[in-house]
This record gives structure tokens, C-alpha cells and sequence, in this order.
């Protein structure tokens, strides 16, 4: 960025040295002849500095800009020579380079919008060559002088209409943003200006070499900028934009040959009649050319857009019908496991019964020590299959809306103890202490059975995730309705598990690793417990270690009403 | 409580005999039925103090044989436990809306359920007589 900005400062600052020299003085040319072969370098140092993707276009403007100084040099040698000078030459042969050059650069810049972009500058420079050749080259081809002097004449608005057709063509693409193409257009524009005042009145040392040494300046600052790269790349628009901008430009298009001949008819001077009847039919054949493709493009995206929706929406029902079959099986495998748990019983009936029976002192043949201890292994085991199968019965039903409440009013405090006087011989077993703390009596509507199952889950879980000797707190709070809480000293919870711990068939990765049993239900049970008493139920590691479950229960349990309960009921 | 007469009425053979011997080792008399309607046939000719009936049975179901025994004026003082796999809020609804006396969800402890017989006939006896 730097080089360019410098590279502007200096030129500037040169501008105005000019104006100090003594008018048509050998300094003013020195300095003249000097900033335009200065230009031209620094366009191709720009190339080197920048290294676009495709140099070629600045290179180009390299030569354009150099042949123009190059006619200055001659231009200040012969001193104001007559039209056509060999100055002429060079200057009309640089216009095709800088011409040559807007357009490769427009075709690449374009992408795939290179089509309206090119319609839109063929308009504006039809518009522009019809003033052109009204207002400036009608009058000099027809005025006086050899036919030389005439073409030559003619020759330079010529040219500015090729420019102002390369300028065009960039205004429609996304390129106009950038630094650069600001400080080509105002090069440009600065040279259009000097180039239309220049057929009126000019002598060396006039106020408008300022424009033409500006324009030297401005140029080589944007092949010197860094933003000039962007030029040379192709940048894709997605949409087509019907901007204010793009439509002021059609309309002002269509006006320009009825403007033109108001204005001729005005002044009185000749109408120029075919040239203003072709360029209002050209312009108006591209115009409506314009209007059909933009028409069509947002046709196009109209179509697409209707299509995507079609599609969306196909792809919406056709989850939404997923979806549905999705539940079904998620249901019909809820009442599998609830049939399969009732079948189960059955079996597990006998099991139970008759290791019982076999276990019974009073029995007829007395066991021997060794086949008792088989025995109680196997009723161990039998307890345990069953309280699975109760845990998965209760996970069904709970799945399917069927938990119904029996509630009543008790003291969680009095009900934790129960819990903890069922849970003290397992505790003992694991080296274990269990405390209660409840200090005053914390009254709630609820269900006790079930708060009791979720006691136990919550006990049981701490027994079996604290290592011997630890400690198992149980507090019961009268806050807000009625707070239960359940502390361990155990391995606690590993990081982001907090949330997860009650999700149906989680297990935790600390359980996992210590290879402790399990079946990752027992608390989403418990929180289904909590949710439907409408209370609400956490875990979190404590900072000495170990995990705390806090329950909160509402003074009155709110069942929440789930379809399948309305069906139960009826 | 010796020689007080229970009907077992259930269609799986090995808790029937599970329930049987642990009732006869507790000094019941007990009657074999394995089907409904063998059931009702058996209390309708037999009188039983109490009757354990399984609700999952062929034929006749658990809950219709409570219901016909209701209605039979002999079987007036016959105390009904019903046993079964099924124990959701509902299904016990039906059944002591039947006019089951008590509730036995399986898997049950065959000493509890001699245990709960005891208690229900000693509350019986003592509150029929008044």
C-alpha cells in the first residue's frame, strides 16, 4: 500500500512545482516529459510489486501511458506543433493499448456476469458516442482545414468513447469497489476531461496539463496499490442485483438521443438526424435486450427458488413421516420390553420360590454349608435379574406416559430415614457410614413409593461408586418445598457428565473404567421420578471430592399429564 | 390355622407346587386347580377359607373367577388373593374392584404370601365377628 501512496504524494507534489516554473519554460517540460515516462515505469513496477494473476492489462496501460509520454517529449521538442504532428501519432497510438487493456481486464474481472456487463457498457458507450459525435466530432469533420487535421481532430473524442466504453463495462462488475479501480477511474476521468477541453483551447503551461499529469500520477498509483490484484481475478456475484444504480442507467440510456435532439433543436444547429435515429435504435435494441435478460435471470431465480421450496418441502414431509414411524417403533419396542419384563416374572417366580424353599431351615433334608452358599449366590442373583427387569418394566412405562402418581402428604425427612435404615446393612457391607441430617420435618405432597425407589437408586449409586471407608450423607431441607440431598465421598463425576448422568442407558466413564455394574438406568429413573412430581433433580462433584445429587420437589406435586396417562385412566 | 383349607388355582405347575408345599409346610390344606374353571368348581364344592388364584390362566382368567365367586352366595366368606406378573395401577384396580381381597405381584417369597394367608384370615375372623 505504501509504494502507492508515496508514489501519489510525489506526483502531486511535482504538479505543483509545475505551476511554479515560468510558463512554456524548458523546466515545465522537463518536468512534464519526466512524470509521464515516470508513470509509465511505475505501472510496470507495479506489475513486478503486485505480481496480479494476469499482468498482461497493466502492461498494456504500461505502453499506453508511455507512448503518451513519449508524444509529449516530441510534442514539447517540435513546441506546439501544427495538427496532424508525428505527436498526434503517438498519442492516437496509445489510446488502443489503454482500450486494450480495460477490456481484457473486464473479461477476466467479469466472471459470469461478463454478458450484462459488456451489454451494459456497449449502452453507456453508445450514449456517450452519440454526444461525442454531436456536440464535438460532427463540427470539426465538417469544419475547415486540410483532411488530416480533421481526422485528427475527430480521432481523440473518437478514442475517449473507446475509454469511456472500457470504463463502462467495470461499473457492472464487483471489481468497482476496490482501491484501484477508484484511482483508474479518476486517472480515466481526468484524462477525459483534458482530452475534451484540449479541442477548444490550448497552449503548454495551461491549468489543464494538471489533468493529464494527474491522470499519469493516478494510473501508475493503482497499478502500484496492492487492491489492483483484484482486478486481474475473477470474483463471482452470486445474485443479480437490480440496483437503482442499474436501472437509472437504462433509463438514462433510452433518454439520450431524445435529450440530444431537444438540445440541437434548441441551439438551432444541424438535428445530425441518422446519427441520433442509429444510436437511439441501437440503444434501445440493447436496452430492451437488458430489460429481457434481467427479466429472464430473475425468472430463472424465481423458478429455482419455487423448485427449492418444492424440494424443501417434500424433504419435510418425508421426515415428518420418518419421524412418526420413528415413535412407532420407539413405542412398539416400549411395549416389547414391558411384555418381555411381565414374561419374565413368571420364571423368576419359580427361581426365587424354590431356591426359598431350598434355603428353608425347616425343610426336610438340611443343606450342607457348601450348597447353601451356592444357593445364596444364586438368590443374590435372582434379586438382581429381577430388579432389572423392574428397572427396564419401569423405563417402558414411564416411556409410554403410564407413570401414575398415588400421593400424599409425608416428611421427606422420615422417609430418607426409612431409606437409609434399608440401605445400612449394604452400606456396613462396604465399609461404609451413612448420616441423616434432618433437622426439622419438611412436609410435601408426593408419591412415597416412588420417592422411596429414588432414595434407594441414589443410595445404592453412592454405595456402589464410594470407595471403603468414605462417607454417605443424606440431608432432607424444608426450601422451596422440599430439597433431598444425597453426598458421597466417591470417585465423583468426570468433566461434562453432569447433564448426561441422567440419560437412559448412560454410563458413566469413571464407572466404566473402574469396570463397576450397571445399567445406566437407575438415575434416569430417579429423574423421571423428580420430573413427574414436577420437582427437578442435579448432580455436581463436591470440592473435596465426590458427587452431590440435590432433588427439589415442589410442595404439591404437579403431574405433568402425558397422553398415554389420559389412556390409562379410560 | 392347621388343616385351613386354601384353593391354589394357577397354570404354571412349578409355582403351583412351590405354593402348595410351602403352604402345606405351613400347616394348610390345600386344593389343586389349574385352570378357572377347574377353580371355581373346586371352591364351589369345597368351601376354601381362601383362595390364591393366578390372574393369567386359560379359560376362565383370575378376574373372572373373583367375579363369579362374588357373585356365588356359598363362597360369601372365601377371602381372594390374586397372584400376578402384571402389576401395573390398573390391572390391580380391576382386581379388587373384582372383589380380591389382596394383591400378590410375582415374583413373590412363597413364606411372605403364607405369612400374608395368616394375616389375612386372623383380620378376617376377628373382624367378621364383629
Amino acid at each position: 500500500m505504501r509504494p502507492a501512496w508515496l508514489f501519489c504524494g510525489a506526483g502531486v507534489t511535482v504538479i505543483g512545482i509545475y505551476y511554479l516554473l515560468p510558463t512554456g519554460g524548458q523546466g515545465q517540460f522537463v518536468i512534464y516529459d519526466t512524470v509521464g515516462v515516470t508513470s509509465a515505469v511505475a505501472i510496470a513496477a507495479g506489475v513486478r510489486l503486485n505480481r496480479p494473476a494476469n499482468p498482461l492489462p497493466w502492461l498494456l496501460f504500461a505502453v499506453g501511458n508511455l507512448l503518451f509520454a513519449v508524444a509529449d517529449i516530441i510534442f514539447n521538442i517540435l513546441v506546439n506543433p501544427k495538427v496532424p504532428s508525428i505527436a498526434d501519432g503517438f498519442y492516437l497510438a496509445g489510446y488502443p493499448f489503454l482500450v486494450a487493456g480495460l477490456l481484457l481486464l473486464l473479461v477476466h474481472a467479469g466472471g459470469h456476469h461478463r454478458v450484462p456487463a459488456l451489454g451494459e457498457a456497449l449502452i453507456v458507450t453508445i450514449a456517450f458516442a452519440l454526444f461525442q459525435w454531436v456536440f464535438l466530432m460532427a463540427p470539426f469533420a465538417r469544419g475547415e482545414g486540410t483532411l488530416a487535421h480533421r481526422a485528427v481532430d475527430v480521432a481523440y473524442p473518437g478514442m475517449d468513447t473507446l475509454l469511456i466504453a472500457g470504463l463502462a463495462g467495470f461499473f457492472v462488475t464487483a471489481a468497482w469497489r476496490t482501491r484501484a479501480f477508484s484511482l483508474l477511474v479518476a486517472s480515466l476521468v481526468a484524462l477525459l476531461i483534458a482530452d475534451e477541453l484540449y479541442l477548444g483551447a490550448y497552449a503548454s503551461g495551461s491549468w489543464i496539463d494538471s489533468l493529464w499529469l494527474l491522470s499519469y500520477v493516478l494510473w501508475a498509483t493503482a497499478a502500484l496499490h496492492p487492491s489492483m490484484r483484484d482486478l486481474s481475478e475473477p470474483r463471482r456475484v452470486r445474485s443479480i442485483r437490480v440496483s437503482r444504480w442499474r436501472l437509472g442507467l437504462l433509463v438514462g440510456a433510452l433518454m439520450t438521443a431524445p435529450t440530444v435532439l431537444l438540445v440541437q433543436w434548441i441551439r438551432g444547429a444541424s438535428l445530425e438526424v441518422p446519427a441520433i435515429f442509429t444510436a437511439a435504435v441501437v440503444i434501445s435494441g440493447v436496452v430492451m435486450l437488458r430489460l429481457t435478460g434481467i427479466l429472464r435471470a430473475l425468472e430463472r431465480l424465481r423458478v429455482r427458488e419455487r423448485v427449492a421450496r418444492g424440494e424443501a418441502l417434500a424433504a419435510q414431509a418425508e421426515l415428518a413421516e420418518r419421524n412418526i414411524r420413528l415413535v412407532e417403533a420407539d413405542q412398539l419396542k416400549d411395549e416389547f420390553v414391558a411384555l418381555i419384563s411381565h414374561d419374565l416374572r413368571t420364571p423368576l417366580t419359580s427361581i426365587i420360590g424354590y431356591i426359598e424353599l431350598a434355603l428353608d431351615p425347616e425343610g426336610d433334608s438340611p443343606l450342607d454349608e457348601e450348597r447353601q452358599h451356592y444357593l445364596e449366590v444364586v438368590s443374590r442373583n435372582s434379586e438382581r435379574l429381577l430388579h432389572l427387569v423392574d428397572d427396564l418394566l419401569f423405563v417402558a412405562r414411564v416411556r409410554s406416559g403410564q407413570l401414575v402418581l398415588n400421593l400424599e402428604q409425608l416428611d421427606l425427612g422420615e422417609l430418607a430415614a426409612e431409606a437409609i435404615q434399608a440401605a445400612r446393612p449394604d452400606a456396613e457391607n462396604a465399609g461404609l457410614s451413612l448420616s441423616l441430617e434432618a433437622d426439622q420435618a419438611t412436609l410435601v405432597e408426593a408419591d412415597r413409593a416412588r420417592l422411596l425407589t429414588l432414595l434407594e437408586n441414589l443410595i445404592s449409586n453412592a454405595i456402589k461408586f464410594t470407595p471403603r471407608g468414605g462417607r454417605i450423607d443424606v440431608r432432607a431441607l424444608p426450601a422451596a418445598g422440599g430439597v433431598l440431598e444425597v453426598s458421597d465421598t466417591g470417585i465423583g463425576l468426570a468433566a461434562g457428565e453432569a447433564e448426561l448422568v441422567f440419560d437412559r442407558f448412560f454410563r458413566s466413564r469413571n464407572a466404566m473404567e473402574r469396570q463397576i455394574s450397571g445399567t445406566g438406568l437407575g438415575l434416569f429413573i430417579a429423574r423421571s421420578i423428580v420430573e413427574a412430581h414436577g420437582g427437578s433433580i442435579s448432580a455436581a462433584n463436591r470440592e473435596d471430592g465426590g458427587t452431590t445429587f440435590r432433588i427439589t420437589l415442589p410442595l404439591r406435586a404437579k403431574p405433568q399429564q402425558t397422553p398415554g396417562t389420559a389412556e390409562l385412566v379410560a | 390355622m392347621s388343616g385351613t383349607l386354601v384353593l391354589v388355582a394357577e397354570d404354571d405347575e412349578d409355582i403351583l407346587l412351590l405354593v402348595a408345599t410351602r403352604l402345606e409346610r405351613d400347616g394348610f390344606e390345600v386344593l389343586q386347580a389349574r385352570d378357572g374353571n377347574e377353580a371355581f368348581a373346586l371352591a364351589h364344592k369345597r368351601h376354601p377359607a381362601v383362595a390364591v388364584i393366578d390372574v393369567g390362566m386359560p379359560g376362565l382368567d383370575g378376574f373372572e373367577v373373583t367375579a363369579r365367586m362374588r357373585a356365588d352366595e356359598s363362597l360369601r366368606n372365601t377371602l381372594i388373593v390374586l397372584l400376578t406378573a402384571r402389576a401395573q395401577e390398573a390391572d390391580v384396580r380391576r382386581g379388587l374392584d373384582a372383589g380380591a381381597d389382596m394383591y400378590l405381584r410375582k415374583p413373590f417369597s412363597p413364606a411372605k404370601l403364607s405369612t400374608s394367608l395368616k394375616e389375612l384370615l386372623k383380620r378376617h375372623s376377628s373382624g367378621g365377628g364383629a
